[in-house]
């Protein structure tokens, strides 16, 4: 509260003011009970008034001179003890008042009024970030591009003053505050109708469980994408049904698999992502020879499902973790050191199809990627690279394929959050096979281009309101004219429908059919379709062109001259 | 025995009782309202409320407040009182003016008081 801060400056000025109150009053009261001299040689005292203005001005040090007449030596003997009576009690006050401005206290109460006012000004949907770090700082730029609202809760004041210099903390309220005490988030405005989720990558998975659980018992509506890569944490926080669990191990053994059997799946996955385009080379990777994993880890463990499931010949090298007795005794998991030239000849390197290096440390992994390319230059190397502040070695170092766990994390996230009718139709593209996947790849670039636009569009008041007043009027409005062309209606934009959502249900790349009102569609278009879809939704001329091929009468010419036919 | 109440209530009920000596006597006398007593009134009240602040009970809050308003009072008594002084005439009206406001801090301090012993007898220690 603003409250707080009024309260704590008079709590800690209180002992000042008392000096000061003092100080003023014995000051004033000697010189109005000493007597003086007026310049007739009678004896007068200073009036109160007199003696009040007399020390104000002695007191902050201002001296205006004596008066109203010379004083006396008695008169200047009290004057002169009163300077530094007043004099010392002024600078005592001014000190104090000085301490409790500079505050630490003092600070983090003003941050935390100005952070509840300017939180309970948040007029759109947002989202709470918890804790600032480089994958959280990302995904605040993709949503603050997105233009939805953000707040952000670290726990250390360093990293929010490190935010503050960034340019977009102008709009994103921040506070110094734990979050994992439910006043903190109610704080920052769990419990606004307005607030869409909560954001919580923390590193420390239980923290994540422990937001998920509280973030259940404050408000059940909210979303909360949590990370966490151990089973049993996991677990838990589905249980509490409001989660979405971001396991970058799991979402890269995803992309092996993609990559091993549907590789235009993963095309289209980092073309909707935004990370490459459709031209991208394609390819299998190699399944007949073995791979060989560093490390068997979270991310190892991962992996083996996949192995298992395509009969991919595999081993696991680690120095510090065991697999099962099975594994040791069928030689698919080997305990050494895998940054070790005989370790991987023993493997079989020279035979091998593939290295993965997944282990903890960036340096490690990038040490085995390059004994790996002397021991067989021929080997696909793929390497987990942890810290996206190693991105330049990694790029030096020239491998097939580097899976940087941070960048997962924040496409997924911020895709999530800011698209999430994109990311619904991924996650509908994922189930899909290779042949689907490819006759889509090849569609979308031969009837756009290599890199198409996405245009999410839903049939609602606010975002198309030319159509939803044509359907409430009882009119047509089939999908197929969204496509066509505003100079002429005849012919057809580039636009592939991608996907179209009507009460829950999913149509993937739908035909032409009616549209009806509360229907959500995702195009595939190139710049200008995608302005002119919007042109067509929202304006009723442009819709009654593309309708019927003519110029729609504006209103009152209409009523003029239609009447009178 | 806590010190710190026997001075804050000490100065709460001192600056009624002083406030009363000022106010006490015919309204339209200047004879009899001393203007020592209303100086030492006003510093008894600055200092009462400067010991009020701090507590943020609701109890708290409204001594503050009676301690503002008495405050407010005696200051507007000593700005009139001075203004007539020295710009004009302190005339009968003028002064039953300054007495009258006197009465309204006199009456703010009573509730102060009043309140203040409300508090203490409800205390169970």
């Amino acid at each position: 509260m603003a409250d707080n801060v009024v309260w704590l400056v008079l709590q800690k000025l209180r002992i000042p003011l008392l000096v000061l109150i003092t100080s003023y009053s014995i000051a004033i009261l000697g010189m109005v009970l000493i007597p003086g001299v007026d310049d007739q040689g009678n004896v007068y005292h200073l009036s109160f008034f007199d003696a009040f203005y007399f020390v104000s001005y002695m007191a902050s040090t201002i001296g205006f001179g004596e008066g109203p007449y010379d004083f006396t030596y008695g008169q200047k003997l009290w004057v002169s003890f009163c300077i530094y009576l007043t004099v010392v009690g002024w600078f005592y006050g001014i000190g104090a008042l000085i301490s409790v401005l500079t505050d630490a206290r003092l600070k983090h109460e003003l941050m935390h009024s100005r952070f509840k006012k300017s939180v309970k000004q948040i007029q759109g949907d947002f989202f709470i970030i918890l804790g600032y770090n480089y994958v959280n700082s990302e995904i605040i730029k993709k949503l603050h591009d997105a233009q939805i609202e953000l707040v952000l809760i670290d726990k250390n004041e360093e990293k929010i003053n490190h935010f503050l210099l960034e340019s977009m903390s102008k709009d994103v309220p921040v506070m110094v505050g734990d979050a994992l005490l439910t006043d903190t988030l109610l704080d920052a405005g769990i419990k606004m109708p307005n607030c869409k989720g909560v954001v919580s990558l923390f590193h420390d998975e239980e923290k994540n469980l422990r937001i998920s659980v509280l973030v259940r018992f404050l408000n059940p509506t909210l979303r909360v994408i949590a990370k966490s890569t151990i089973n049993d944490i996991t677990m838990s926080i589905m249980d509490t049904d409001i989660s979405e669990i971001l396991n970058p191990f799991e979402i890269f053994a995803k992309r092996l698999e993609f990559g091993l059997v549907s590789p235009h799946l993963l095309l289209l996955e980092n073309w909707i992502y935004g990370n490459s385009d459709l031209a991208s080379h394609t390819h299998f990777l190699p399944k007949n020879g073995k791979y060989i994993v560093c490390g068997y880890g979270r991310f190892g463990k991962a992996l083996l499902p996949v192995f298992q499931r395509h009969n991919i010949a595999y081993v696991f090298i680690d120095e510090k973790r065991l697999a099962t007795q099975t594994m040791i005794e069928n030689e698919t998991f080997i305990r050494a050191n895998p940054d070790d030239k005989d370790v991987l000849c023993s493997v079989g390197i020279k035979e091998a199809d593939a290295i993965i290096s997944g282990t903890k440390n960036d340096i490690t992994n990038i040490s085995i990627m390059i004994t790996a390319k002397k021991l067989n230059p021929n080997i696909y190397t793929i390497a987990r690279e942890n810290q996206i502040d190693e991105v330049s070695i990694f790029e030096e170092a020239q491998m097939d394929w580097v899976f940087i766990i941070e960048k997962i994390m924040v496409n997924k996230t911020a895709l999530f959050l800011s698209k999430p009718f994109k990311h619904h139709f991924l996650t509908l593209i994922l189930k899909e096979n290779e042949i689907l996947a490819k006759s889509l790849a090849k569609l979308l670039r031969t009837t756009i281009n290599n890199n198409p636009k996405l245009k999410y569009l839903a049939i609602t008041n606010e975002q198309s309101y030319a159509i939803y007043h044509e359907l409430l009027a009882g009119g047509t409005v089939n999908l197929e004219m969204l496509r066509r062309n505003l100079s002429n209606w005849k012919e057809i934009n580039k636009v592939v429908p991608l996907l179209l959502n009507r009460e829950g249900e999913d149509l993937l790349l739908p035909k032409d059919m009616p549209l009806r009102i509360g229907d959500e569609i995702l195009f595939a278009c190139d710049d200008y379709a995608k302005e002119e879809i919007a042109f067509i939704a929202s304006n009723i001329y442009d819709l009654h062109y593309v309708m019927t091929g003519e110029e729609k009468q504006i209103g009152i010419l209409k009523k003029l001259f239609g009447s009178k036919k | 025995m806590n010190l710190q109440k026997v001075i804050s209530g000490f100065f709460f009920i001192f600056a009624m009782t002083i406030n009363f000596g000022f106010f006490y006597g015919d309204i339209s006398n200047p004879a009899l309202h001393s203007v020592y007593e209303l100086f030492a009134a006003l510093i008894i009240s600055l200092i009462s409320t400067v010991l009020k602040i701090g507590d943020k009970t609701q109890l708290g809050s409204v001594l503050l407040a009676t301690s503002l308003v008495a405050d407010i009072q005696l200051i507007a008594a000593v700005t009139v009182w001075t203004i007539t002084e020295y710009l004009s005439v302190v005339d009968t009206e003028s002064f039953a003016v300054i007495i009258s406001l006197s009465g309204g801090a006199l009456l703010a301090n009573i509730t102060s008081v009043i309140l203040y012993i409300g508090e203490t007898l409800k205390s169970k220690r």
